[in-house]
């Protein structure tokens, strides 16, 4: 069994030079849990997810992890007012490039083991040609449903 | 012998011009230098491991690991923000308050956990506040690297020349302390007139920071009190030094196994927290002037110093004091003060003993660590506190740093001076 026979294809993406207001409505209206951002040739850079979101409204002193916890400060004035700000800004500047991607002749064992030594905030991997061009993505649930209804055929 | 000569003097020129170049890790520079010396033949490994002062490993070690457990239970971030409260939002004073905790807190610990934990907690206050943090930057790199040279383990110079003269905890603090308080005021005046506009903000923003709840900081309050408990013995045993009997590292060593021990905090998650590469570059850094030692190299340069000063106490006092200031401005102080340590127990019989050479010992310590203060990299809190800056959108450049630090590292200096003439050198 491969990455191709399991993942989903109908992805939404955005593009790189895109706003982070076309990221927001997709997120709003899809609910994804990432969204992989490609270039003109659909070849994948990175990904937009909503912690990254969380994270470019922080400042970086507190991201770095210099401040663990802020129970003890009260809110920063300007903290909710940079929501807005960051609605203008370009995908490109805000995209993770630390994202998992795999090509469809994968097995869905090596799919599994990626999966499950990924970084914690990042769920589901890319299903990507050798041109990086976005095939697919595999979510864990994918995995599961995959392997489950396998074995049901295979007990009848 | 004459080939032996030549090879270290190689070596240790090719270390210092990597060190300078800045482009690799400093603790492979020292260990590539080293290890060269042994494969080389200058020495040999039972010689080299001999060259490596232990004491200031101990020291160091121990320290890191005290300081690592005691700054999760949040006790720092409560002074800092205590201080802070203090000044009742007034932004001039908090950055008094601020500049007060930072020299204590490095005095006791080293100075870039210092600033770690005091600039991100200026950076809250200042955008509580909006004011311009560039100040409150500069204050807490130029008081870091002041508070830390009063005492023994406040800066590794200090450090370093304990290790190695026997000099204590309470000697540091009655030898250099003293002139510590008056380089802090000379220090923060001209900071008052030079960004005194940017003191300015509401009633409204003054209150915020009084919303601040330092107790929150304190998260874990059975562990807060064995830290306390540890800190206290351990500085306790620092003062009682002389009397104990016991090295340094020796004290700081048994206060890191009990707090090890009672916390119950994970070991290897507190020693993978022990700044590896910088154990590392100190013993490379060790062995590498060890060589320079046992060929006869650093008794050459005593002599060559000797010649060039007459032999005069005071002279020797002021070049040590002058020439370690401007060199670690520019270059780190570590290897600086590695080199000039036996250095200068090469001069001590010309002036009849190591006692007669107490006053160098202090020139070194005021020299080098204030030093560190005239550029943004002239010591390792400078190249934190910039790096966090620059991060969070305010950029320190180089000029416009030294304009306002050199010359108040040179008052600095000028300021020691006086004190080393009046008790030491006049």
């Amino acid at each position: 069994m491969t990455a191709a026979s399991i993942m989903t294809t109908k992805v939404l993406s955005i593009s790189v030079s895109g706003t982070m207001y076309d990221a927001f409505k997709l997120v709003q209206e899809a609910r994804v849990r990432q969204i992989p951002v490609l270039d003109e040739q659909k070849r994948v850079v990175g990904i937009i997810t909503p912690r990254s979101l969380v994270k470019a409204i922080l400042p970086s002193y507190i991201t770095e992890g210099l401040l663990s916890d802020v129970k003890f400060a009260p809110e920063l004035p300007d903290f909710v007012r940079h929501i807005d700000s960051l609605a203008s800004k370009k995908v490109s500047d805000l995209l993770e490039k630390d994202f998992a991607a795999v090509s469809p002749e994968t097995s869905v064992m090596e799919v599994s083991t990626l999966m499950i030594n990924l970084k914690k905030h990042v769920e589901s991997v890319l299903v990507v040609d050798d041109k990086r061009v976005l095939l697919g993505i595999i979510s864990p649930w994918d995995v599961f449903k995959r392997l489950w209804d396998y074995s049901e055929k295979a007990r009848k | 012998m004459a080939q032996t000569f030549y090879i270290a003097i190689a070596v240790f020129v090719a270390v210092y011009a990597l060190l300078i170049w800045d482009k690799l890790n400093r603790a492979v520079v020292a260990l590539l230098g080293a290890s060269a010396l042994i494969l080389l033949g200058v020495l040999n490994q039972e010689a080299a491991v001999h060259g490596i002062d232990f004491n200031t490993i101990g020291l160091l070690i121990g320290m890191m690991v005290i300081v690592f457990i005691c700054q999760d239970t949040g006790m720092f971030q409560y002074v800092a923000i205590r201080g802070a409260k203090m000044s009742k939002g007034d932004p001039w004073k908090i950055l008094v308050a601020l500049s007060i905790v930072t020299a204590i807190l490095s005095a006791l610990l080293d100075n870039v956990t210092t600033v770690l934990l005091t600039v991100p907690i200026t950076l809250l206050i200042t955008q509580e506040l909006e004011v311009n943090p560039y100040p409150y930057f500069i204050s807490q790199i130029l008081m870091s690297n002041i508070g830390g040279t009063a005492t023994l383990i406040g800066d590794p110079p200090n450090i370093m020349i304990g290790s190695a003269t026997g000099l204590t905890f309470m000697d540091f603090v009655f030898g250099v302390g003293p002139v510590i308080p008056i380089i802090f005021i000379a220090t923060i005046i001209p900071l008052r007139f030079i960004y005194g506009s940017s003191f300015k903000v509401s009633e409204d923003r003054k209150k915020r920071i009084m919303q601040f709840r330092e107790s929150e900081t304190l998260t874990d309050i059975p562990l807060l009190k064995k830290c306390l408990v540890v800190l206290a013995l351990v500085i306790g045993g620092f003062m009682m030094q002389r009397q104990l009997h016991l090295e340094p590292a020796t004290i700081a060593l048994f206060g890191a196994s009990i707090l090890l021990l009672i916390s119950k905090k994970d070991l290897h998650h507190v020693m993978e927290k022990v700044e590896w590469t910088s154990i590392f570059f100190f013993i490379g850094l060790f062995i590498v002037v060890h060589s320079l030692v046992e060929v006869g190299f650093i008794r050459y340069l005593a002599d060559l110093m000797l010649d060039a000063t007459g032999g005069d106490m005071a002279v020797t006092g002021y070049a040590i004091l002058w020439g370690s200031a401007i060199a670690s401005s520019i270059v780190d102080n570590i290897p600086f003060v590695a080199t000039m340590i036996p250095l200068i127990k090469n001069m001590a019989p010309a002036f009849g003993g190591d006692a007669a050479v107490l006053p160098l010992w202090w020139a070194l310590s005021l020299g080098a660590c204030l030093g560190g203060n005239g550029t943004i990299i002239g010591a390792s809190a400078n190249v934190v506190v910039s790096g966090i800056a620059h991060r969070n959108g305010h950029e320190m450049k180089f000029f416009k740093y030294m304009l306002i630090a050199y010359p108040l590292m040179l008052l600095s200096i000028a300021i020691s001076t006086v004190y080393m003439y009046l008790r030491y050198l006049g």
